[in-house]
This record gives C-alpha cells, sequence and structure tokens, in this order.
C-alpha cells in the first residue's frame, strides 16, 4: 500500500516525465500554405494597359483567355491612374501586357510582377518616335535631366500593331504551350484583318496623295510615318474652344500650306466646327482607339474612320 | 520490484539536492553535445533549405559568402553592388526570370528588401492581412516585424537615416504599411518588403518635388534653357509619398545604372540555367553567378567541422564529469556503509540491497536523461531559430 | 531455541578469541549477557544470528544447524525467524516510522508485503504508543521513539528469537522500562526466546538467567527457562 507521501511524489514525477515527453515529441512550427497550383483548365486571366491590347489580346486568345482593361471608358489609359486595388488586381493577373513606349505612365510608381508582365513594343522598339518638345528638369548643373519620352499611338500603324499582336501571341503560347494551335489560329485571323487595314490605308493615302491634312492633337505619328502624309498637328481638343492665338495659328498653318482637312480624335464641339466650317475648313474624325470605342471594336472604330477619311479628296471606294 | 524502486526512490526524493545536482550534471552531460547536434543540424537544414530553394545568385564580383548571406538572410553586410541592369538582361535573355534584390537600408532595426512582387511568389509567402505593395512608398512586413513594432495594414514606417552624421546623405522616407505576410518561419518573417523602386528614393536617386514648370516652384529653379529646366538644392523634396504627390516623383538616368545587391535568377530550366552560369564565367563578366546551395554547404562543412571539435571537447568534459558523478555514487556508498550493514544483519538479501543501490543509479540516470531528451526537443522547436537569428543579427 | 557446541570464533585481526565448549538456551527463555567491553557479547550475538561464522563448532537456532547453511540461506532464516534489536537503534534516515517497521518486509523476496502486514505493524505501533507518527521521518524522532520503531521493526516478523544489543543503552530510565517491557511482553505472550546483551546491572533481576562472558574460558554451562 502505497502511503500518502508516495502518492505525491510518484505523482509529481509523472506530471513532469509527461511534460517532458510532451515538449520532446512537439511537432516543429508549421510553414506557410503552398500556393494553389494554377488550374490549366481555366482561362488565362490577363490585363492590359489599353484598349488596342485588350482587343488584339482577345482576338488571338479567344475563350481560352479572360481579358480586362480595368479603366474607365472616359479616360485617357496614357494618363490614367489606377487605384491600389486596382493595381493589386493586376498582380494577380497571370499575364500583364504593357505598351511599351513608356505609355501607361502610372507603371512607373507601380509594383508589378516582372515574371508575368510583358512588353509587347519589345520587338519595334528601334521604330519608337521620340518626342521633341517635352519639357525636362535636371538638379544642379551636373544632374541628369528626365528623359524626354516616345509618342506612344503605335498601333494606328497597322504593320506596328501585328507586332503587338505577336508579342501577345508568344506570351500565350508560352503561358499555355497546349493551346498554341489556337492562339495562332487566332493571331493569324488578326494579323488578316490587320493587312487588309493597312492596305485600305495605302489606298487612302496614295489617293490624297500630298493633300496636307492637320491633326488636332499629337497623336498620329505613326499613321503620318507609315503612309507618309503631308501632316502637321496643333494641340486643340475637341471638347475644349481654342483661344484666339491658336485659331490664328491655324489660319497661317493654312495659308501656308494649304490644306482645309482637321483630322479629330472625336467629334469637335458644335462651335468649333461650326467656326472651322465658316473659315473653309472640313473636319473628320479618325479615332485613336486608346480607349473603348463607343460602339463596335478596333477594327469597325477604324473602318468607320478610314470612312470618314475618303472624304479628304472625295476619294471613293475601290473595293 | 516495486520494493526496491520504493526506497530507491525514497532516498533520492531524501537527498534532493545531492539528487538535483547529479541529474542536473547528468542532464548537461547528454544534453549539451545533444542540443548542439540538433541546433547545428536544425540551423543548417534550415540555412540548406533556403539555400537549395534559390537556384541562381547574381551579383557583383566579391566574396560569395557575402553576397549569399546578404540575399538570403538579410544579413546587414552589404556586398559589393551590381547594377540593375543585370536583371535586365536576364529577364531578356529569356533564360530566367530576374528578381532584383536592394538590401541595404533599414527600419527601425530590419533590413529593408527592395524587390518586385515575383519575389513573394517565388518564396511562396501569404499574406495574413491586408495586401501587396502597389505604388511606391508602400511596404509589406514580415510578420515579426509587425508583432514586434506592432504594426498593421495602415500604419507607417520610416526608413532609418544610414548615417546620422551624414546631413547630406541618405534622407529618412515614411512608408505606409499595406500589409503583414503570414510567418514563414525564415528570415523573411524579419523583413520589410519595398518595391526595389522605393529603396531607389530612400537613396536618392529618386524623388517628388514641386512641378518646376509651375510659378510657385520659381525658387527653386536655377536655370532655364528652352525646354531645359536646372533646379537649386532648395528645391523641397518630398519624404513621403502619397496619393497627391505620387505623381511628382521620378528617376533622373537610366534604371539600368541603378544599384543593386543581388539578382535571384529563376531558369527556366535546367538546360537554360546552364546556359546562364556559362554566360558568367567569362573572367571579363562583370557579375558573377553562384548556386547559394554550393555556398552554403562549403560554408556549414566549415562550421561542421568546428562542431565536430566541440562535440569531442564535450564529450571529454562529460567523460569527466561522468567520472565525477561515479566517484560521488562510491563516496556516498561508502558514507552509507553502516545503513548497508545494517540492511545486511537483520537479514537483507544482499541482490536486493545491491538492486537498490543499483535503481538509485538508474533513476539518477534516467531523469537526468529525460531532462535531456526534454530540452533537446525544446530545443528543437526554438532553439535553431533563435541562435540564427543571434548569429544573423 | 538455541545450542552452541564446541565453538571457536576470532578475528583476523587481533587476539580476540571466543571458546564456547556448550551452550543451551530454551525457548522462550529470557537471557541477558553480560561481560566487560571487549569480551565478545555482541559477537556472541553475532554468531547466534548467524551474522559471523565461528572458525570451528555448530550452532543451531530454533533447531536449523545455521553454521551449515549457506549466506543466502542464513539470511532468509534470519530475516523470518530473528529479530534484531541495536542500540543505536539503526533506522534509515529517509524512510518513514511506518517504512521503517515494514524495512524487512522490502528488503528480502523471502517475505511478502501485504495488507495483513501493513495492518500487524500499525498495531505494533499503537501497542508502542507511535502509531500518530507513522508518516514521519525518523528523524524528528526522540530516542525513546526511535527504539521504539526499532523494536517493532525487530518484531513485524513474528520472530522466534529476539537479539537486543544494549537496547536501552541511549535511553532514559522511562523508555529503558518502557522498551523493555515491551521485550518481555513479547517473549511471554509469542513464546520467543530473548537474548539480551546489557551493562546494566539493575535489569539482571528481570532474566530468569544470565551468561557472564568471562564464563567462556572455561565451564560449559546449559541454562534453562
Amino acid at each position: 500500500m502505497i502511503t500518502t507521501a508516495d502518492r505525491g511524489d510518484v505523482f509529481r514525477a509523472s506530471v513532469l516525465l509527461v511534460v517532458l515527453a510532451l515538449a520532446g515529441c512537439a511537432p516543429d512550427g508549421g510553414s506557410a500554405m503552398p500556393p494553389g497550383e494554377p488550374d490549366a483548365a481555366a482561362p488565362l486571366s490577363v490585363y492590359t494597359v489599353n484598349y488596342p491590347l485588350q482587343y488584339f489580346a482577345q482576338r488571338i486568345g479567344g475563350d481560352r483567355v479572360n481579358v480586362v482593361f480595368p479603366a474607365p471608358a472616359d479616360i485617357d489609359p496614357a494618363f490614367w491612374r489606377p487605384v491600389p486595388d486596382t493595381i493589386v488586381a493586376y498582380q494577380q493577373a497571370d499575364l500583364i501586357l504593357l505598351h511599351g513606349a513608356e505609355y501607361a505612365k502610372w507603371i512607373k510608381s507601380a509594383s508589378l510582377p516582372a515574371a508575368r508582365t510583358v512588353d509587347t513594343s519589345v520587338g519595334i522598339r528601334d521604330q519608337l518616335i521620340p518626342i521633341e518638345d517635352a519639357v525636362t528638369h535636371g538638379h544642379g548643373p551636373a544632374g541628369e535631366h528626365s528623359h524626354q519620352g516616345y509618342a506612344f499611338t503605335t498601333w494606328l500603324d497597322p504593320g506596328l500593331a501585328v507586332e503587338h499582336a505577336r508579342a501577345i501571341l508568344d506570351a500565350f503560347v508560352e503561358a499555355r504551350p497546349q493551346d498554341g494551335p489556337a492562339f495562332r489560329a487566332g493571331f493569324t485571323a488578326l494579323e488578316a484583318d490587320l493587312v487588309e487595314l493597312d492596305r485600305q490605308f495605302e489606298r487612302w493615302a496614295q489617293a490624297v496623295a500630298d493633300t496636307p491634312v492637320i491633326f488636332s492633337h499629337p497623336v498620329y505619328q505613326y499613321l503620318t510615318r507609315r503612309y507618309g502624309l503631308n501632316a502637321v498637328s496643333l494641340h486643340w481638343e475637341p471638347n475644349e474652344m481654342p483661344d484666339e492665338s491658336q485659331w490664328r495659328r491655324l489660319e497661317v498653318l493654312i495659308h501656308d500650306r494649304g490644306g482645309r482637312w482637321i483630322i479629330w480624335e472625336d467629334h469637335p464641339v458644335e462651335a468649333i466646327a461650326e467656326r472651322l466650317r465658316s473659315s473653309g475648313s472640313q473636319s473628320v474624325v479618325l479615332p485613336t482607339c486608346a480607349n473603348t470605342p463607343h460602339e463596335g471594336d478596333y477594327l469597325a472604330a477604324m473602318q468607320r474612320g478610314i470612312t470618314a477619311l475618303k472624304r479628304i479628296g472625295d476619294v471613293r471606294t475601290v473595293p | 520490484m516495486r520494493d526496491v524502486v520504493y526506497m530507491a526512490w525514497r532516498y533520492l526524493v531524501y537527498n534532493r539536492v545531492k539528487t538535483t545536482i547529479l541529474v542536473l550534471a547528468i542532464m548537461l552531460i547528454v544534453y549539451l553535445p545533444a542540443g548542439l547536434n540538433v541546433l547545428v543540424g536544425q540551423s543548417a537544414a534550415r540555412l540548406t533549405a533556403r539555400a537549395g530553394a534559390t537556384p541562381l545568385l547574381v551579383g557583383a564580383k566579391g566574396s560569395a559568402v557575402e553576397l549569399t548571406l546578404n540575399s538570403l538572410y538579410f544579413d546587414s553586410g552589404t556586398p559589393e553592388l551590381a547594377r540593375y541592369r543585370e536583371a535586365e538582361r536576364i529577364a531578356e535573355s529569356r533564360l530566367a526570370d530576374a528578381i532584383p534584390l536592394y538590401v541595404r537600408y533599414r527600419a527601425r532595426g530590419y533590413p529593408i528588401v527592395g524587390t518586385n512582387i515575383d519575389y513573394f511568389d517565388f518564396r511562396r509567402l501569404r499574406l495574413a492581412a491586408g495586401r501587396s505593395m502597389a505604388v511606391l512608398g508602400e511596404c509589406v512586413l514580415g510578420a515579426a516585424v509587425a508583432k514586434d513594432l506592432g504594426l498593421e495594414p495602415g500604419s507607417s514606417l520610416v526608413s532609418s537615416p544610414e548615417n546620422v552624421f551624414d546631413l547630406a546623405g541618405v534622407y529618412p522616407l515614411k512608408m505606409h504599411v499595406t500589409g503583414v505576410l503570414a510567418p514563414s518561419f525564415g528570415p523573411d518573417d524579419r523583413a520589410v518588403f519595398v518595391d526595389i523602386k522605393t529603396t531607389w528614393i530612400i537613396e536618392g536617386l529618386g524623388h517628388g518635388h514641386q512641378d518646376l514648370d509651375e510659378p510657385a516652384a520659381a525658387s527653386g529653379v536655377l536655370s532655364r534653357d528652352g525646354r531645359r529646366i536646372t533646379a537649386n538644392a532648395s528645391v523641397v523634396q518630398y519624404n513621403e509619398i502619397t496619393a497627391e504627390n505620387l505623381d511628382s516623383f521620378h528617376f533622373h538616368g537610366d534604371f539600368g545604372d541603378y544599384p543593386i545587391s543581388a539578382v535571384l535568377a529563376v531558369p527556366r530550366d535546367d538546360r537554360a540555367g546552364v546556359i546562364l552560369q556559362g554566360r558568367y564565367e567569362n573572367a571579363d563578366a562583370p557579375a558573377q553567378i553562384l548556386r547559394p546551395g554550393i555556398v552554403i554547404d562549403d560554408l556549414l562543412a566549415t562550421v561542421l567541422t568546428i562542431r565536430s571539435f566541440v562535440v569531442a571537447a564535450m564529450l571529454i568534459v562529460g567523460s569527466g564529469t561522468l567520472v565525477t558523478v561515479a566517484l560521488v555514487f562510491l563516496l556516498s556508498l561508502r558514507l552509507r556503509r553502516r545503513e548497508l550493514e545494517t540492511l545486511l544483519k537483520i537479514g537483507g538479501a544482499r541482490s536486493r540491497v545491491a538492486a537498490v543501490l543499483c535503481t538509485e543509479v538508474v533513476v539518477v540516470l534516467v531523469l537526468g536523461a529525460v531532462l535531456a531528451a526534454g530540452l533537446t526537443g525544446v530545443t528543437r522547436r526554438l532553439g535553431a531559430e533563435a541562435i540564427q537569428r543571434f548569429i544573423l543579427s | 531455541m538455541i545450542r552452541i557446541n564446541d565453538l571457536q570464533f576470532g578475528y583476523r585481526e587481533g587476539d580476540f578469541s571466543l571458546r564456547v565448549a556448550d551452550l543451551r538456551i530454551d525457548k522462550g527463555a529470557t537471557v541477558a549477557v553480560i561481560g566487560p567491553s571487549g569480551s565478545g557479547k555482541t559477537t556472541l550475538l553475532n554468531l547466534m544470528a548467524g551474522i559471523a561464522l565461528p572458525r570451528a563448532g555448530r550452532v543451531s537456532t530454533n533447531g536449523v544447524e545455521i553454521t551449515a547453511l549457506d549466506d543466502r540461506a542464513r539470511r532468509e532464516f534470519r530475516i523470518a525467524n530473528i529479530g534484531l534489536v541495536f542500540q543505536e537503534f539503526e533506522l534509515l534516515e529517509y524512510l518513514s516510522v511506518l517504512d521503517n517497521i515494514l524495512l524487512p518486509y522490502r528488503i528480502t523476496p523471502a517475505l511478502h508485503l501485504d495488507r495483513v502486514v501493513r495492518e500487524r505493524a500499525e498495531d505494533l505501533a499503537r501497542q508502542v504508543g507511535i502509531a500518530d507518527k507513522l508518516v514521519r521521518l525518523v528523524k524528528r524522532l526522540s530516542h525513546g521513539e526511535r527504539q521504539r520503531v526499532a523494536v517493532c521493526r525487530a518484531l513485524l516478523t513474528q520472530p522466534a528469537l529476539l537479539l537486543a544489543d544494549e537496547p536501552t543503552g541511549n535511553l532514559d530510565p522511562v523508555n529503558r522500562d518502557r522498551v523493555l517491557d515491551f521485550l518481555f511482553d513479547y517473549s511471554r505472550s509469542a513464546g520467543a526466546t530473548l537474548v539480551t546483551v546489557t551493562h546494566d546491572r539493575d535489569l539482571l533481576g528481570r532474566f530468569a538467567s544470565v551468561i557472564d562472558m568471562k564464563s567462556f574460558q572455561d565451564l560449559p554451562e546449559e541454562v534453562a527457562s
């Protein structure tokens, strides 16, 4: 029979041994949960920085991709600044398609996953047009001055647009090799449309020859270069009445160069259009399509633009 | 058997001081080499695991150990700096994903790790709260940093000046905490993660200030030459990046010239990794490439050699202690001679008396061994991380 | 009860020599052993208990020739049949009172400690007036109490022979009488033989017979109860 004193000692000893045994057997601290593997069956999640890239990506990817361009429809994507939550949405995409040419100023101050980011202009960097008239600054006499920048509406040159699309195709195939044939088929169809667009622009350009034209805003550099247009640019906005000095500059331009066709990004307000008409000038609209068109898609908007351009020189369509 | 154990136990409890000392001595004899083995083994395993999980490191030529420790463990010693164009070069080669690292500055004693979002995917780090950094000036905290400093998403954290006496040096930047990582039980828990461009802002390579083209900034203009403006030193620079002044932040010069401490290169496949390594084996190559696993293995080989010596020394000391413990037992037997004679006189069986004495010894040994096992278990749970923190702090 | 024949005993060192030609002690006898220091009183008890072995001669206790047994058998016989009480009590300081009383049952496989034995131990403690101190360590007891514990230990196995070596040497008169009363009561009630070494001549009258160690030089002696 164990006495009371015996029981106490045995109990304490047992507790001690159990505690020690548990301490020795306790598992190591757990590690972070491994991320889930991407679902190969789900559409590739793609985010773009402008509408043309979204259009090209959707044409190439079809239902195998889910392409998002989250900027509001009434904002110029080049100067759009997404809120942090939107940037986080970009971070979580399978692919982020950048335009290059220092387009989308917000990218320089954002954190994006480089491994999933594609610069679609990587194949055309030597063809980018630098902007000559940017304001730059530096610090101190020997300090570096900031870069001037590039014109960025490369998609208005169908040849460059094809290169953007080719970069998108390469990125899609690398991400989903098993869908390569479908992607290539989509690219081929898109390329054919862009080649046809190019052909129509070319025919129009040949028809207007050296007819001087005036662009309302300096966003048609690539179009001008591709088709050898005789063009100069103003700095007018379609919804802002120019001041008198701007009207005078227009008059000087017209006097010096001739040509009474103003090509706008969007329909000018009636007051501007009326004053132009009263001075003998005509307006046509060739949308830049940086953002989603009000109706139709990129190709439809370009077709409408070509149709409007044909008024210059009263060119008829020759199928 | 029960009587034997009971008698032995009562003797040990009665002489609890002596028993405790003997048990502790046995515990130390067993624990010291065992604990050291566990510590070294675990530390080695952790170091090796993290190094093994990092395929390739590219950095400026110099100490491979320093480059590895800084890149993997955010050691306070900054290696020779490389240029960001190394990361651009690797990315353009399409041979590997390039994750830049710039580990140089600190915030309240914790290393600021300048990198990009890819780092979190690579290390499989997950957020426990908030979101990842989205724009300049935002940061994500490791779990231990958030806990130690009592910070959470919405808080702010100021970077530390590199040198309090260098007035023209790096200015503190007030960073906004957007997220806290879940514990990963490694060096990432004790780091502050920012976009690498934020690190360059801390360094002063990027900054934000008033628009010099605006009339309000006239006092900050040194000269104008057409559309080129040169600012003077009095132009006010922001030390916090907000939604209102974010657009004013910019960088001068080419990113490719900007400093980094290393590039984590994750090859697309083995062949790409070999090709990439081959490109750096040229003596004229501007940078070095290394496999962290090999560097750590070499480092550990040295540590393990030292460990062997230490363990041998411990075993020698332990043997001496064991001899002393045996001497204590023998001396106590001498002191108990009268007790033993009494037991034998009244007719106690020699075998049973011997069994009681042996059981006393066994109980002390077992208790010492159990305590040592428990301590070794605690060491296995907590020791390696504590030592790693001590070594790397 | 005890028979010693032609016994010769001496230690390896020294000149001590003990010769007992013939000694008989009957069962139930109470015998006092007296003699000057160094005369071999304790040695005689050790020989009777089988703790020491003679160079020559035989010792029989309770019909068993213990000089013919091996060490293990002698121990088993001793612990089951002979109760020993010492002048210095010889208790284990790290055991409680009860555990000291139960000691013989813990240190040999020949005896089995069970509930009956425990109850007997508690009863013995009650008889000597220490039942309220069973869980105490013996170091907290007075000399008288300690000797009573030692006596209980000696009696727990219900021995046929009690050998007490100056059991009252360190006690005051009250405790001396108390211990002796207990020993004599047990001897009487159990019919056990009691052999006690004592220096106290005042106690000799309580014993039925006296063995003077000086007599072992020459004459045989027979002691009857």
